[in-house]
C-alpha cells in the first residue's frame, strides 16, 4: 500500500490541505471550491437527498461513493441544475448557485458527465468536441451567417479539440461518427468534451462504468493529470480499486445522507461505512475488493 | 390518353409555383423538424401569417403592399412565442399538439364572420397584389420558356420571385447549418441534456429555430398569395402542413437539397397522378365488372389518398428520403 | 402494405350512397320550419308546400309538393341555370317565410357540378324568444355535458395508446369517423335499425382499432422505428383514411335514418330531444363503466400499470403486447360508438371525427397524457367549457377556448390534472 507514485505540486498541496482534516461527515475543508448546505430532494414520499453540509477541497480528487440508491446521482443532478432542490443552497467558488439554471453551470466553470453516456452519435467525434467550447461567436444565429466572423475562432477551437483528443489517444477517430465508437471510447469522448468547457470543477458520474480494464488504468492517469493542471474532480464510482487508487478524499452517502468522510485509508476502516454496504446487501464492500 | 399533355403538365409542375412555395415552407419545416427536432405541425399557420400580412395591407391598413413584410414578421414572432413559450420546455409531443391546435385556431379566426372586416372572412382578400403585378417585367399573356417548361408572363414573374427566394433562403439555411449554431441545434435534436451540460441555452436555440422556420413559412405564404392574387383561409388548413411534411420527407430531412427537391418531386408526382386519373375517367367513370371505382369527382380524393399512403411507406421503408443520410436520422433517438 | 390496398378495395365496393340511374340530374328543395327556443334552433320538415323549377328562359321545367321529409325532388334535363321558387300560397296557415330569407333561388350553371343540387327554404317565426339567462346557461351546460361525455368516451383510447406505447395517434379522429360511416352504411344504405346496427358498428370499430395496431404500429415498434417516425406515420394514415372516406362518402354530411328528426322536449330550463337525452345517459353509464373496469378489474389494473410504466409492468409478468392490443381494440370500439352518437347529433360526414381531434387533444392534455381517468375528466371538462364559451364567444369560434385551455395547462401544470409530474425541460 506504500504510495510510490510521483505527485505534482498541485496534488501535493491538495493532499497536504486534506491531511489534517477530521474524518467527520460534512467537515469543512481549508480551501473550498464547492460548499453545499442543507440540500434536500424528495420524490413523493421518498427522501432521495438530505445533505446537511458538504465541502469539496479545491484541487483534490474527491470520490463520492455509496450503495445503489444512496442519492449520489440525484445530488449531482441537483448541484448541476438538472433537478430542482426542495431546499438548500450551494456556492461554487463563492458564487451562489442554487438559482442558476443548468446551462449556465458550464459557463461558470462547473461541468458534469452522465451515468448513461450522452455522446452525440449523429455528430462526428471532432464535432462533439467543438460543441464543448463555450463563448463561441458562431453560435449566435446572426453571426453564423457571416463565416468570416467565426472562422478564426473555430480554427482555434478545433486545434484545442485535436490536442485533447490526442491526449486521450482518440485523435485517429476524429472524423468518425460518435455512434461508431465503443462504450469505453464514448466515455472518454464525453470526458474530453466536458474538458473543452475549460472547467474548474469536473463532476464525473461513474466514469469507469462499462470501461474495459485495460482502459481503466489510462483513464486513471487522465483524471490525475487533470488534477495536476489545477482542476478539482468530484466523481461517483462503484469501482473501489479506482477509488482507492486515485482519490485524495472520499465521501460516503447512504439513503440520501452523508455518513462518512475521510481519506481512502480512513474510510476502509470506518464501521458505519461497512454497515451501510453490508446492511444494504449491495455492491462489493471495500473489504471484499482488497486481496 | 394524351401522354404529351400529361408530360407537359408534370414537367411544368416540377418547376412550378406550387413547388416553389412548398420548397420555402419545407426549408422552414426542415430547420425546425429536420435539424432541431421540433415537431411543428402548424407550418400552415406561419404561412397564413405571411399571406394575411400582405392581405392586411389592403384590407385593413390601406398601405402599400411592401408593408406586408414587417407586418407578417410581427405576426410570425407573436405566433412563435405563443406556441413556443408553453411547449419548448416540455416533451416534443406537446409542441405537435399545440401547433396543430393553433393552426386550426388561426384558420377559424381569419375565416370568422366576427373578424371579417380585418381578415375578409371566408371570401378572403383579393385586393393586395396589384402593386406586385405592376412590377412584372414580363408580358402577362405572352408565353415564355422552352418546352415543356412553358409559362405565361404572369406566372414567370411569380416563378422568378419564388425560386429566387428559394435559392436565397436555402443558402441562408445552408450557411446556418454549417456553422457552430447549426452544430448546437443538431445536437439538441439528439440529446438536449448533453448540450445543456455544455453550457448552451436549449430553450433559446429552440425558439430561434422555430422563428427562423416560421419566417420561411411566412415567405412561402406570401409567394402563394401573390401568385393566386388572393388570400383564402381554407388554403392554410392542417393538411397543408402535412403535405409539406410529406414533400420534405420525400426529399430528405436535414438536407437543404432535400427540402428543395422533395417539393419538386411531390408536385411532379401529384400532377402526374392527377392528370393521369382525370384523363382516365374524363369520358366515363372507371368501371370494373359493372361497378364504378372512380368517378371524375373523386380524383382529388384518390390523389390525396396516395399522398397519405406515400408518407406511410416513406416513413416505414425509407425515412431518409432521396437525399437524406440514414446515419444522421436522429428521429429514432427517442 | 398489401393489406392496405385490400382495405381500400374493400371500402371501394361498399355502397354507401343510393345509386340513382346514371346521368339523372336533380334539383332537391328542402323546406324546413325553423324555431329558436332558449337560444337553440331546431328544424322540422314541412310537407305540402309547392316548389317550381324554371329554366333561364322562364319556362317551367318541373314542380312538386314537399313530402313528409320536407323534400321535393325535381328532375332536370341538363346542368344549366335554373331558378327555384316556393309558392307561398301553399304554406301552412300559421307559417311564413323567415324574415331575411327568400322564396326563390337561382342555381348558376357552374355550381351544378354533381348529380344533384340542393336548396333550402326556411319558414317559421324567427322571433328570438325571450330566453332568460338561466335558460341560456342551462341549455349550454346541458349541451356541454353531452359534448363532454362524447369527447371523454372518444379520448380514452387516445390517451391509453399514448400511455402504453408512447404514440400520439393523429389518426384517432378517423376511428370516430369510421364508426359514423359504418353506422350510415348499416342504417341508411342497408336499412338496418340503428339499435341492431349499433353493436355491430362497435364491434367493427374494435376490429378497426386492432387492425391499426396489428397491420401498422406493432410492426413499426418491432422494427425499432422511433416514436416520432410513428407519429408521422399516423399523420399519413390520417390523410389517407380521411380521403378514403371522402372518396366513398362524398363531401356532404348526411343524417342517419333512425331518430334523426325529433321534437325537442322541455325539461326544466332545457330543451332536449329524447335521442340526445338517451345518448347522453348511455355515454355517462359507459364512462362510469369504463372507469370502474379500469379501477377494479384485473385487466383494467394491468392497463393502468402498462400505461404508467411499461417496463416495470412487463417485469411483473403482465403481457404488455396483449394489453396494447386490448387498448387499441377498446379505444377503437369506444371511438366508433362516439361516432354513432356524433352522427346522431350532427350528421355523418367524412370529417366528423377529425374535427374533434383538436378538442380531444385539449382534453387529454388537461386531464393528463397517458392517464385514462385523465382523458375522461379532461375530455368532459373541455366539452363543457367549449359549449359554455359559446355564450360569450361567437359560435364559429367556440373551439378557440379549448386552445386557450391547452396553452394554460401547459404553462401552469404540464402534467395535467391527473398526470404524474415528469422531468421536464
Amino acid at each position: 500500500m506504500a504510495d510510490s507514485r510521483i505527485y505534482s505540486a498541485a496534488a501535493l498541496s491538495a493532499r497536504a490541505a486534506l491531511a489534517g482534516v477530521e474524518p467527520e461527515p460534512g467537515v469543512l475543508k481549508h480551501d473550498s471550491i464547492l460548499h453545499v448546505k442543507g440540500v434536500e430532494r424528495h420524490f413523493g414520499g421518498i427522501t432521495a437527498v438530505n445533505v446537511d453540509q458538504l465541502d469539496i477541497q479545491r484541487g483534490s480528487i474527491t470520490a463520492l461513493i455509496g450503495p445503489n440508491g444512496a442519492g449520489k446521482t440525484t445530488l449531482f443532478n441537483v448541484l448541476t441544475g438538472f433537478d430542482p432542490p426542495d431546499a438548500g443552497k450551494w456556492q461554487f467558488d463563492g458564487t451562489e448557485m442554487s438559482k442558476v439554471s443548468a446551462h449556465k453551470m458550464a459557463v461558470k466553470g462547473m461541468v458534469r458527465t452522465f451515468q448513461l453516456t450522452k455522446s452525440l452519435t449523429k455528430l462526428s467525434v471532432i464535432e462533439n468536441m467543438k460543441l464543448g467550447a463555450i463563448d463561441q461567436v458562431g453560435e449566435s444565429w446572426w453571426n453564423a451567417l457571416f463565416p468570416l466572423r467565426w472562422k478564426a475562432q473555430e480554427a482555434i477551437v478545433e486545434k484545442r479539440a485535436d490536442e485533447l483528443l490526442s491526449r486521450f489517444t482518440m485523435g485517429h477517430m476524429r472524423d468518425e461518427y460518435a455512434g461508431t465508437l465503443s462504450g469505453g471510447q464514448r466515455k472518454l469522448l464525453e470526458m474530453a468534451r466536458a474538458l473543452m468547457t475549460q472547467p474548474r470543477l469536473v463532476m464525473l458520474d461513474e466514469p469507469m462504468a462499462g470501461v474495459n480494464p485495460a482502459l481503466k488504468q489510462s483513464l486513471n492517469e487522465h483524471i490525475r493529470s487533470l488534477r495536476d493542471e489545477g482542476m478539482t474532480i468530484l466523481f461517483i464510482e462503484h469501482d473501489m480499486d479506482m477509488v482507492h487508487d486515485i482519490s485524495d478524499w472520499v465521501v460516503v452517502m447512504s439513503e440520501g445522507r452523508i455518513i462518512a468522510e475521510g481519506t481512502p485509508a480512513q474510510i476502509s476502516e470506518n464501521t458505519s461505512v461497512i454497515e451501510a454496504y453490508l446492511g444494504a446487501h449491495q455492491g462489493n464492500t471495500m473489504f471484499e475488493e482488497k486481496h | 390518353m394524351d401522354w404529351i399533355r400529361i408530360f407537359e403538365n408534370t414537367m411544368r409542375a416540377f418547376a412550378g409555383v406550387d413547388a416553389a412555395y412548398f420548397a420555402l415552407a419545407a426549408i422552414g419545416l426542415n430547420v425546425q423538424f429536420g435539424y432541431t427536432g421540433l415537431l411543428n405541425f402548424g407550418q400552415a399557420a406561419f404561412m397564413a401569417c405571411g399571406a394575411y400580412g400582405l392581405g392586411l395591407t389592403s384590407q385593413y391598413f390601406n398601405v402599400s403592399f411592401w408593408w406586408g413584410i414587417p407586418i407578417a414578421m410581427v405576426l410570425v414572432i407573436i405566433l412563435a412565442l405563443l406556441v413556443g413559450i408553453p411547449t419548448l420546455r416540455l416533451r416534443a409531443d406537446y409542441l405537435a399538439i399545440v401547433t396543430i391546435a393553433t393552426a386550426e385556431l388561426v384558420r377559424l379566426v381569419v375565416r370568422s364572420v366576427k373578424f371579417k372586416r380585418i381578415f375578409g372572412g371566408s371570401d378572403g382578400i383579393n385586393t393586395f397584389s396589384n402593386e406586385f403585378r405592376a412590377l412584372n417585367p414580363f408580358q402577362p399573356s405572352a408565353q415564355y420558356g422552352i418546352w415543356p417548361f412553358r409559362y405565361n408572363g404572369y406566372t414567370m414573374f411569380t416563378l422568378l420571385v419564388g425560386w429566387g427566394l428559394v435559392v436565397m433562403i436555402a443558402m441562408f439555411v445552408w450557411l446556418l447549418m454549417r456553422s457552430p449554431w447549426g452544430r448546437v441545434v443538431k445536437a439538441i435534436r439528439e440529446d438536449e441534456d448533453a448540450v445543456r451540460s455544455l453550457g448552451k441555452n436549449i430553450y433559446s436555440y429552440k425558439m430561434q429555430s422555430l422563428i427562423i422556420g416560421g419566417f420561411c413559412g411566412m415567405l412561402s405564404g406570401m409567394v402563394f398569395a401573390l401568385d393566386r392574387g388572393s388570400v383564402q383561409p381554407d388554403n392554410y388548413s392542417r393538411d397543408v402542413t402535412f403535405y409539406i411534411l410529406t414533400a420534405l420527407v420525400l426529399g430528405g430531412m436535414a438536407r437543404v437539397m432535400g427540402s428543395i427537391v422533395g417539393p419538386m418531386m411531390f408536385w411532379g408526382l401529384y400532377v402526374f397522378c392527377d392528370n393521369f386519373l382525370r384523363q382516365l375517367v374524363q369520358s366515363a367513370p372507371l368501371r370494373v365488372g359493372g361497378v364504378t371505382i372512380i368517378q371524375s369527382t373523386q380524383v382529388g380524393a384518390v390523389n390525396y389518398m396516395l399522398v397519405g399512403l406515400g408518407l406511410i411507406l416513406l416513413m416505414a421503408k425509407r425515412p431518409q428520403g432521396v437525399f437524406g443520410n440514414r446515419q444522421e436520422m436522429a428521429l429514432d433517438g427517442r | 402494405m398489401v393489406y392496405l390496398f385490400g382495405l381500400f378495395v374493400l371500402l371501394s365496393f361498399t355502397p354507401t350512397h343510393a345509386s340513382a340511374a346514371e346521368g339523372d340530374l336533380f334539383v332537391i328543395a328542402q323546406v324546413s320550419d325553423q324555431t329558436v327556443t332558449s337560444g337553440v334552433s331546431s328544424r322540422e320538415p314541412v310537407a305540402g308546400v309547392k316548389i317550381s323549377v324554371f329554366d333561364s328562359a322562364g319556362s317551367l321545367v318541373g314542380e312538386g309538393i314537399s313530402d313528409s321529409n320536407g323534400e321535393v325532388k325535381i328532375l332536370v334535363p341538363a346542368r344549366a341555370t335554373y331558378s327555384v321558387k316556393l309558392d307561398t300560397s301553399t304554406l301552412p296557415n300559421d307559417l311564413t317565410l323567415l324574415t331575411g330569407t327568400t322564396d326563390s333561388f337561382t342555381i348558376a350553371e357552374e355550381t351544378f357540378t354533381t348529380q344533384t343540387k340542393r336548396v333550402s327554404f326556411f319558414i317559421g317565426d324567427s322571433g328570438v324568444s325571450n330566453t332568460t339567462l338561466v335558460e341560456k346557461i342551462s341549455q349550454r351546460a346541458a349541451d356541454g355535458v353531452r359534448l363532454g361525455l362524447i369527447i371523454a368516451l372518444c379520448s380514452v383510447g387516445l390517451s391509453l395508446v399514448f400511455g402504453t406505447t408512447g404514440l400520439t395517434n393523429f389518426a384517432h379522429g378517423e376511428m370516430i369517423t369510421f364508426g359514423g360511416l359504418m353506422a350510415f352504411l348499416l342504417n341508411v344504405t342497408l336499412g338496418i335499425p340503428l339499435l341492431l346496427a349499433a353493436p355491430v358498428v362497435i364491434a367493427l370499430g374494435g376490429a378497426f382499432g386492432l387492425a391499426f395496431n396489428w397491420l401498422i404500429f406493432a410492426r413499426l415498434r418491432k422494427r425499432g422505428i422511433g416514436l416520432v417516425s410513428q407519429m408521422v406515420v399516423s399523420v399519413g394514415l390520417s390523410i389517407m383514411l380521411r380521403n378514403m372516406f371522402l372518396f366513398q362518402f362524398k363531401g356532404r354530411t348526411r343524417p342517419l335514418d333512425d331518430f334523426s328528426l325529433q321534437q325537442g322536449m322541455q325539461i326544466g330550463p332545457i330543451r332536449i330531444t329524447p335521442r340526445d337525452l338517451t345518448t347522453g345517459i348511455i355515454s355517462l353509464v359507459l364512462l362510469v363503466t369504463v372507469a370502474l373496469v379500469l379501477q377494479r378489474s384485473r385487466t383494467g389494473k394491468a392497463v393502468r400499470a402498462v400505461s404508467d410504466n411499461p417496463n416495470l409492468a412487463s417485469a411483473t409478468g403482465i403481457d404488455t403486447q396483449r394489453i396494447i392490443q386490448i387498448v387499441w381494440c377498446a379505444g377503437g370500439a369506444l371511438a366508433a360508438l362516439g361516432g354513432i352518437f356524433r352522427g346522431l347529433d350532427e350528421q355523418v360526414g367524412f370529417q366528423m371525427g377529425s374535427g374533434l381531434l383538436f378538442l380531444m387533444f385539449a382534453g387529454i392534455t388537461l386531464g393528463g397524457l397517458g392517464s385514462a381517468f385523465g382523458a375522461l375528466v379532461g375530455g368532459f371538462l373541455v366539452g363543457v367549457m367549449v359549449e359554455m364559451a359559446s355564450l360569450v364567444v361567437p359560435s364559429e369560434l367556440k373551439n378557440a377556448p379549448a386552445l386557450l385551455i391547452l396553452i394554460l395547462v401547459l404553462v401552469l401544470r404540464p402534467q395535467g390534472i391527473l398526470g404524474t409530474r415528469q422531468r421536464v425541460g
